[in-house]
């Protein structure tokens, strides 16, 4: 279990020291003062969304005014946008680097008055509120960061090689960073229209293994929600929980469970970078605006290290490629051609817990069923994760033709050289 | 939230006693002088309940006296009545908007009952009100530090009041500063030459590693002056040069907090502020300063005026400490005693 607390939050929000002093690029001022907020886009929720961007928004829009000297009027906002969010303790200690540029010289981030020694002395109380203020730093760089560095227009990401009708909405998380990226699906293909801050694992990513605090890498889908009356204020506004582990995970051996996307608790607006125990943690408003926007089960979740965009265009091509290989399979299903079938499933395949040989027995008794009936592949979601191996995890609609449903299954493929084997494939 | 702190007023800036001038030019009758001078006596021996109720006496002839609704203001504040006095400040604030100091004190009330921001707005109020106005300068930059390690300690979530500090807010006993002397209060008008606000200091970017960046220049906008040196017999103006020498040593000794200079450029019979004893000034000005992690103390734009031994020397100050930015105008009365020139009296505005 890595987010399913039942003891009070305290504990966890005096969270040991994992962020180091960053030195911030020269430049990185200037560059900020460019930044142009995401468009929202032109549909229905523009207004939710622009309250959901607002605290992040305004934050920027002081650090603009700074940028331009102009720090009377940037108080005067930074006044206003802790009236909104008085836990944005990012948005505080900026206030305070305002309110101290009027009787001193503010030399840097969080330049905290002498009368509060941080690093002076050795002190756990005072090495606990330096690490709390390199945690803001690091905050401010990476919104900075995600801000300045867009994704190119009419990218996506390289794992969303095809959405299915029912997805309507996407997610990818950017955990270099530290953004989550909300995808509608439209007739266009995804379409970015939010992105917010998260915080990841206290000890990063790729998690491996019960405990470690890490946040895990990988293809996943939100198997339900959580609704906040069921959890503990640190949630939030609420939790979504993912299918951590995955077939793949499994395959691994990794192990651990409880991987949430959750909300903040009353008294933080955002948490640290690095700051979980594995979970995705967003802001309640925008956790929120997801809650109310994306649908369980059917919303796939990428969590990337660094999340690679590119044109539909080039998506395209492997999709194809993909669909012959998917397309085999569904013909040689269709011959009733068991050992063609068996062919496509690599020996260490599994469904949930049945191994090939058992598996050979129920594809088997499926064929028989089938009776040589053509069947279509609709709806067909393809997400392609490539680390060490290159996989890729097809959820489609299997429908007998003439029949109206079908049942939906998951397989997951591997490639080895330039064959595709199935390693898992079941019933969600 | 810090808890309320006794008043124990300082007060720093050289304050003119009631002059019969002074009065006689704001106010026809000079019974007002005396009903003022008696006020303050009372309140200097410490028997506010005589003072408030000779205040209240001369009050009912009249009422509207922004002189003695001021002391009446003073003397609620020290007998323990914050909130009597805060209404009486904030009459006379929306009444006489032009004059600082019902402002600055509002704002020491406001900051003792924990209430930084609504001090902040009167002190910015004070200093719209008479620029140049150093107490209010002073006292918002305390402000401005206690209110940043408010947010710093928000920021990362110290929890309580451990790390606010309270700050040392002075207190303006008496009304009408030597800035506006002579001036009716209803025509008064801020100081145009000198800076809006405090010294802004350009961040650095907050996520810059920028080298230190400096308060930015005092807005130098020197008044024409009246008398111009090389009018002056080459004498006098050889003492001038002697003058301006010792008003830079003070500078200096003050910037380097060296206090027995700076406490040695002041003359024996130096007129303490609110007629101190010598003693107490000097213990103030020790607090104040050496309270200080870091001063300097620019003096430019100077004209001196000499008259045999006594000499009347103005000039811009830039002051720079850890709490305060500010420039403003200040005037030092200076005697030859001996071959050096002290300071015999010391104001500031103007």
């Amino acid at each position: 279990m890595n987010c399913f607390r039942n003891s009070s939050a305290t504990a966890l929000l005096a969270s040991s020291a994992v962020c180091c002093a960053v030195l911030f690029a020269p430049n990185a001022w200037a560059q900020s003062s460019k930044i142009t907020i995401l468009s929202s886009g032109k549909n229905k929720n523009v207004a939710q969304r622009k309250i959901d961007l607002q605290a992040e928004a305004k934050l920027l829009h002081i650090y603009q005014l700074i940028g331009k000297g102009q720090n009377r009027l940037a108080l005067a906002e930074s006044e206003l946008l802790l009236k909104a969010q008085p836990n944005f303790q990012l948005a505080q200690l900026v206030h305070g680097d305002l309110l101290s540029s009027f009787v001193r010289p503010v030399n840097s981030q969080g330049d905290l008055p002498k009368s509060m020694p941080i690093a002076s002395s050795a002190t756990s109380t005072n090495s606990a509120t330096s690490a709390a203020l390199n945690e803001l730093r690091e905050e401010s760089l990476q919104r900075l960061k995600a801000l300045r560095e867009r994704p190119p227009a009419n990218t996506v990401p390289s794992q969303f090689l095809a959405l299915s009708e029912r997805n309507k909405h996407a997610i990818a998380v950017d955990a270099s960073r530290s953004r989550l990226y909300l995808f509608e699906n439209t007739s266009n293909g995804a379409k970015l229209i939010a992105d917010y801050y998260i915080s990841v694992g206290r000890l990063g990513v790729e998690k491996s293994t019960e405990g470690d605090q890490r946040t895990p890498l990988g293809v996943y889908y939100i198997t339900g929600t959580l609704s906040p009356t069921s959890l503990v204020d640190f949630y939030g506004v609420g939790a979504l929980p993912i299918n951590y582990p995955n077939p793949l995970d499994l395959k691994r051996g990794k192990t651990g469970s409880g991987i949430w996307l959750h909300g903040t608790p009353s008294e933080q607006f955002s948490r640290a970078p690095k700051a979980s125990d594995g979970c995705v943690v967003l802001a309640n408003p925008d956790l929120n605006h997801i809650l109310t926007s994306v649908r369980s089960r059917t919303t796939p979740v990428v969590i990337a290290d660094r999340l690679n965009w590119v044109s539909k265009t080039t998506l395209d091509a492997d999709k194809a490629k993909f669909n012959a290989t998917l397309t085999a399979w569904r013909q040689a299903k269709v011959q009733s051609d068991t050992a063609k079938l068996m062919a496509f499933y690599t020996p260490d395949f599994s469904n949930y817990g049945k191994n090939l040989t058992q598996w050979s027995t129920i594809l088997t008794s499926e064929l028989n069923k089938l009776k040589g009936r053509d069947i279509a592949l609709t709806n067909i979601n393809m997400m392609r994760w490539s680390d060490q191996n290159d996989t890729m995890v097809v959820t489609f609609d299997e429908v007998i033709v003439g029949k109206q449903t079908g049942v939906t299954k998951r397989q997951y493929w591997i490639r080895d050289g330039k064959n595709w084997k199935i390693f898992f494939e079941g019933i969600i | 939230m810090p808890s309320i702190r006794s008043f124990t007023p300082h007060t720093l800036l050289r304050l003119l006693p009631v002059t019969f001038a002074l009065s006689a030019a704001l106010f026809t009758a000079s019974v007002h002088a005396n009903d003022v001078d008696e006020v303050n006596q009372l309140l200097k021996a410490g028997k506010q309940a005589q003072a408030l109720t000779k205040v209240e006496q001369s009050l009912t002839t009249k009422p509207r006296d922004p002189q003695l609704r001021f002391l009446k203001g003073v003397i609620q504040t020290e007998m323990g009545k914050p909130q009597d006095a805060i209404g009486t400040f904030t009459k006379l604030t929306e009444e006489y908007p032009e004059l600082p100091e019902p402002y600055n004190n509002l704002a020491v009330l406001h900051a003792s009952g924990g209430q930084f921001d609504k001090a902040r707005a009167a002190l910015e109020m004070a200093i719209r009100t008479n620029p140049s106005y150093s107490t209010a300068h002073e006292n918002l930059g305390d402000i401005y530090a206690n209110l940043a390690s408010q947010a710093y300690s928000k920021a990362l979530q110290l929890g309580g009041s451990s790390s606010t500090l309270q700050p040392k807010l002075t207190l303006i006993r008496e009304l009408f500063t030597p800035g506006s002397k002579g001036v009716n209060p209803s025509a008064a008008k801020p100081v145009a030459t000198a800076p809006a606000s405090p010294t802004v200091v350009a961040p650095v970017p907050p996520i810059a590693t920028a080298p230190a960046v400096k308060p930015a220049a005092p807005v130098a906008t020197a008044p024409a002056t009246t008398t111009p040196a090389s009018a002056l017999p080459a004498a006098v103006v050889a003492s001038d040069k002697d003058i301006e020498q010792a008003v830079q040593a003070w500078a200096k000794a003050w910037s380097s907090k060296d206090m027995n200079a700076y406490l040695g450029s002041y003359a024996k019979n130096f007129d303490t502020p609110k007629n101190q004893a010598r003693k107490t000034w000097e213990d103030e000005r020790r607090d104040r300063i050496m309270g200080k992690s870091r001063i300097s103390v620019k003096v430019s734009d100077l004209v001196t005026k000499t008259n045999g031994n006594t000499a009347v020397v103005k000039f811009r100050q830039s002051y720079d400490a850890d709490a305060l930015s500010t420039s403003s105008r200040k005037t030092l009365e200076l005697n030859k005693v001996g071959d050096r020139w002290l300071i015999a009296k010391e104001t500031t505005g103007g």
